[in-house]
């Protein structure tokens, strides 16, 4: 079926099985910054975002995705360049694998309006790091949201 | 003053390719059928249906391996690519599709149908060694590479033991009071976010390029070409980024499948696994069962050990890299003590539940969880007090370690102090118990530094650094940089790192045992050098180093948890977590603390969340929905106070900090559950059923 939907701020059309995840939709459209970890919506590492709140592209349909907003991390670079500062100047990551779903996630946080450490800890518990322990991130989203 | 990492933007914006990012023109995709029982004899393998799948390019089963090659492994050959007559756990690979996209490989997979025959299941490293368990390999000694002969007994994969069990005992008769517990902790994996994936990519004229998930290019390399007779100058290990390790991605992973299924249909193989998959097929963490005698005299000084392990160490051996085929983190439980007479046996055993192999610090989180719990132990239990028995016994300068070592210094006494002095921050809930555990680690750092390195002039004044390590996170290629920055005085913006494949330059060992930090640091320097005194005409210096470390050295490090527990229910929230780590110089301060932070933390996952619940043959946690990791609201706080100054090794005078932080934090919480309940707790993870049940019955559960 043709779905149409803004993907990265474009009007796009698609001739897709309505059936597929997103996941693999939009990495095979080349945008391989959505990465596949767990495949079961617990891991964070293919957070896209859907008329501004996070969602787990492995198990979206992209039949749902009709008329919607929405936006990868590629996308989510060119608009939000001081976020993507924030991950670097803080460290924000080591094996990176779980980084732009961390960077989606933090992006979307407006749709929540978590303000304090404890509020962001809470909204980000569905992006899981192996790495860094976390500190490095959640230093990088409060200060994003302190500049911002 | 450190700069921002290598790699940083690159994933940040999504930019870095990862193996499950390369495609290559005309690449298939497989799948594996995977056993449904963790012991039957396979009877019939019908594929009919499977093959005839619109899209699928061919269907394969042991009997089409190219040249009959089929077994493979790190060290001891024991892992069949595809099963033959019988499988050996839930999750052996039976039969491979190769098709024109992952889908459809897929969907052919579930329709191959396998008739079994089932046998009786080793469900247990304790079943597997009573008289007469089934036999999970026939002759296990006859496998290339085994270290295992027919009087060891029975479904063996090795034994390693360290000291006089007669002197130990004897010296245990004299003792004034002692400790005689059993200590568990359960299969885990290493949790990596990225599943491992692999691209074979074979030419009629014998050549392979192979990307996979993997930290070890070299020994991978050895590996295809033994397995398949192949060239080593022509099988090319690719550069890729890795989505985490932490000793998962030192094995061959899918790369004996992928280059046999490459082979066979002519064209490049690519295969991801399903994290279900993952979690099925890789070599995680070896479940134990460690029986710890400890006896002091009635000053409190340690008279002797006796230190038993048995671990579960799946259906093969051959995910283990190192020459005894055991844990090194095993033997080495008491290294940080003085202890005159000390036996260690460390047995691992076949069963029929998944392979293990290489995590974070092999065998010290097992280690350090039973030796660092006993201790605890007879420290409350004899009166003499859980930190004054360790401040007794602790090595000073001078001493020799139970192995006969002495390290250039022992600040293990430092540590604890340092750990102990941190301030309390955090308060108990209103109507919890209180309490505190502390637990030390020590780690030698002998490893040989075997790696080369080349450094060769690039355009408008840039240096290009080509290394044989892939980025699995650590930071390795960001340590390159920071020394050529140093070392030449030139900014980081002209300088370039980047991994080459494996016929570019001559060797390396692997990224993995905390090594690298201390290989790159003497092959960096060692190229400076050439680089300074290099002729102008010259485009290029090239550097192979395998020294190893300058002296016996060591480094420590001390966890105090600080927790509370529902007296009503036996919940148990650990409120932080002090690391106090002995460190020398620190090249990247950033990258050294998400090493102290990320280490606490999946320490803290295996003490209180992580097991793959393997009952019965099954394993039960397959999927991260059951297979829990700590997530960024669980975890403590966590507080890190370094030891500086210590005498650490190599040009920039360094202590390895990547193991030191995960080893300690199973016992440490632990000892502070006692600490707040009076309960003992033996098994992890630790849950709050059994600190329930402990609290009620005064014992462990």
């Amino acid at each position: 079926m043709k779905i149409n939907f803004s993907l990265n701020g474009k009007e796009t059309e698609l001739d897709v099985d309505p059936m597929a995840v997103a996941l693999d939709v939009v990495r095979g459209l080349s945008l391989t910054g959505t990465k596949e970890g767990c495949g079961v919506g617990v891991c964070g590492a293919c957070t896209i975002m859907v008329n501004g709140s996070p969602v787990s592209s492995c198990i979206c349909l992209v039949g749902t995705l009709a008329d919607k907003d929405v936006w990868t991390i590629e996308g989510i670079a060119e608009k939000m360049p001081e976020l993507i500062d924030s991950f670097v100047e803080e460290e924000g990551m080591q094996c990176g694998i779980c980084t732009p779903g961390q960077i989606v996630a933090a992006a979307a946080i407006e749709s929540v309006g978590a303000s304090n450490a404890e509020e962001i800890k809470k909204y980000m518990a569905g992006n899981l790091c192996r790495c860094t322990g976390y500190q490095t991130i959640l230093s990088a989203v409060e200060d994003h949201l302190a500049v911002n | 003053m450190s700069e921002r990492r290598i790699d940083a933007v690159a994933k940040a914006t999504g930019a870095a390719k990862y193996t499950a990012d390369v495609v290559l023109e005309g690449m298939t995709f497989a799948a594996v059928k995977r056993s449904d029982y963790p012991s039957a004899l396979i009877e019939d393998i019908d594929i009919s249906v499977a093959k005839e799948i619109e899209g699928v390019l061919g269907v394969f089963t042991s009997k089409d391996l190219p040249g009959g090659a089929n077994l493979y492994g790190r060290r001891v050959f024991d892992v069949p690519i595809l099963a033959e007559e019988r499988v050996r756990r839930v999750g052996d690979p039976i039969a491979a599709v190769v098709a024109t996209s992952r889908e459809i490989a897929e969907a052919a997979a579930e329709l191959i149908d396998v008739t079994y025959k089932e046998l009786p299941v080793v469900a247990t490293a304790r079943d597997a060694i009573k008289p007469g368990a089934p036999l999970i390999h026939e002759k296990p000694w006859e496998y290339k590479g085994a270290v295992v002969t027919p009087e060891m007994g029975i479904n063996i994969q090795s034994i390693d033991t360290h000291g006089s069990r007669e002197a130990a005992e004897a010296a245990l008769r004299g003792a004034a009071h002692i400790i005689d517990e059993t200590y568990i902790t359960p299969g885990d994996h290493q949790g990596y976010i990225e599943p491992q994936a692999c691209i074979a990519d074979y030419h009629p004229d014998g050549s392979l390029n192979v990307w996979n998930t993997n930290k070890s290019p070299y020994r991978l390399r050895d590996v295809l070409s033994a397995v398949f007779s192949l060239d080593p100058k022509k099988v090319e290990i690719m550069p890729t980024v890795l989505g985490g390790d932490f000793g998962g991605k030192g094995s061959p992973g899918d790369a004996p499948l992928c280059t046999a299924l490459s082979i066979l249909v002519g064209k490049p193989v690519k295969m991801v696994l399903r994290y279900s998959e993952d979690l099925l097929s890789t070599d995680g963490r070896h479940a134990s069962e460690i029986r710890v005698r400890l006896g002091v005299d009635k000053d409190g000084k340690l008279v002797g050990g006796i230190f038993e392990a048995l671990l579960d160490g799946g259906s093969y051996a051959g995910f283990k890299p190192v020459n005894t085929v055991n844990l090194h983190g095993i033997v080495d439980a008491a290294i940080a003590y003085r202890v005159p007479e000390f036996f260690v046996e460390s047995k691992i055993v076949y069963t029929n539940n998944q392979p293990k192999g290489h995590m974070r610090a092999p065998g010290s989180p097992q280690a350090a969880f039973a030796f660092e719990s006993a201790l605890d132990e007879l420290g409350r239990r004899s009166g003499i007090g859980a930190i004054k028995i360790r401040e007794l016994n602790l090595l000073s300068n001078g001493d020799a370690n139970p192995y006969g070592t002495v390290w250039l210094e022992n600040r293990g006494k430092e540590v604890l102090s340092l750990a102990l002095s941190q301030p309390r921050t955090q308060e108990a809930p209103k109507g919890w118990l209180y309490g505190e555990g502390i637990a030390i680690y020590a780690r030698s750092m002998a490893a040989v530094p075997k790696t080369s390195l080349r450094l060769r002039k690039g355009e408008n004044g840039k240096v290009i650094a080509e290394v044989p390590i892939p980025e699995n996170g650590a930071g390795g290629q960001t340590v390159v940089r920071e020394m050529i920055r140093s070392g030449l005085g030139i900014d980081s913006d002209k300088i370039e790192v980047k991994q080459v494949s494996t016929s570019l330059l001559p060797t390396d060992a692997g990224v993995g045992g905390s090594r690298v930090s201390l290989g790159v640091t003497v092959a960096v320097a060692n190229a400076i050098k050439l680089w300074k005194e290099m002729p102008a005409d010259q485009e290029l210096v090239e550097v192979t180093t395998s020294e190893g470390s300058d002296g016996p050295s060591g480094a420590y490090s001390a966890q105090l948890a600080r927790v509370a527990v529902d007296p009503a229910t036996g919940q148990l929230k650990v409120l932080e977590i002090v690391s106090a780590v002995d460190v020398a110089e620190i090249v990247n301060p950033k990258a050294h603390q998400m090493q102290i932070d990320g280490g606490t933390v999946m320490g803290y996952g295996f003490a209180v969340m992580e097991d793959l619940l393997e009952d019965g043959g099954q394993p039960w946690a397959l999927s991260m929905g059951e297979f829990k990791l700590p997530n960024v609201a669980d975890i403590p706080k966590l507080t890190t106070a370094l030891l500086r100054g210590g005498k650490g090794v190599g040009p920039n005078n360094i202590k390895a900090v990547g193991e030191l932080a995960n080893c300690p934090t199973g016992a440490a919480i632990a000892n502070a559950v006692e600490d707040a309940t009076g309960a003992r707790i033996r098994k992890l993870p630790v849950k709050a059923e059994a600190i329930y049940w402990a609290m009620k019955e005064g014992v462990s559960k």
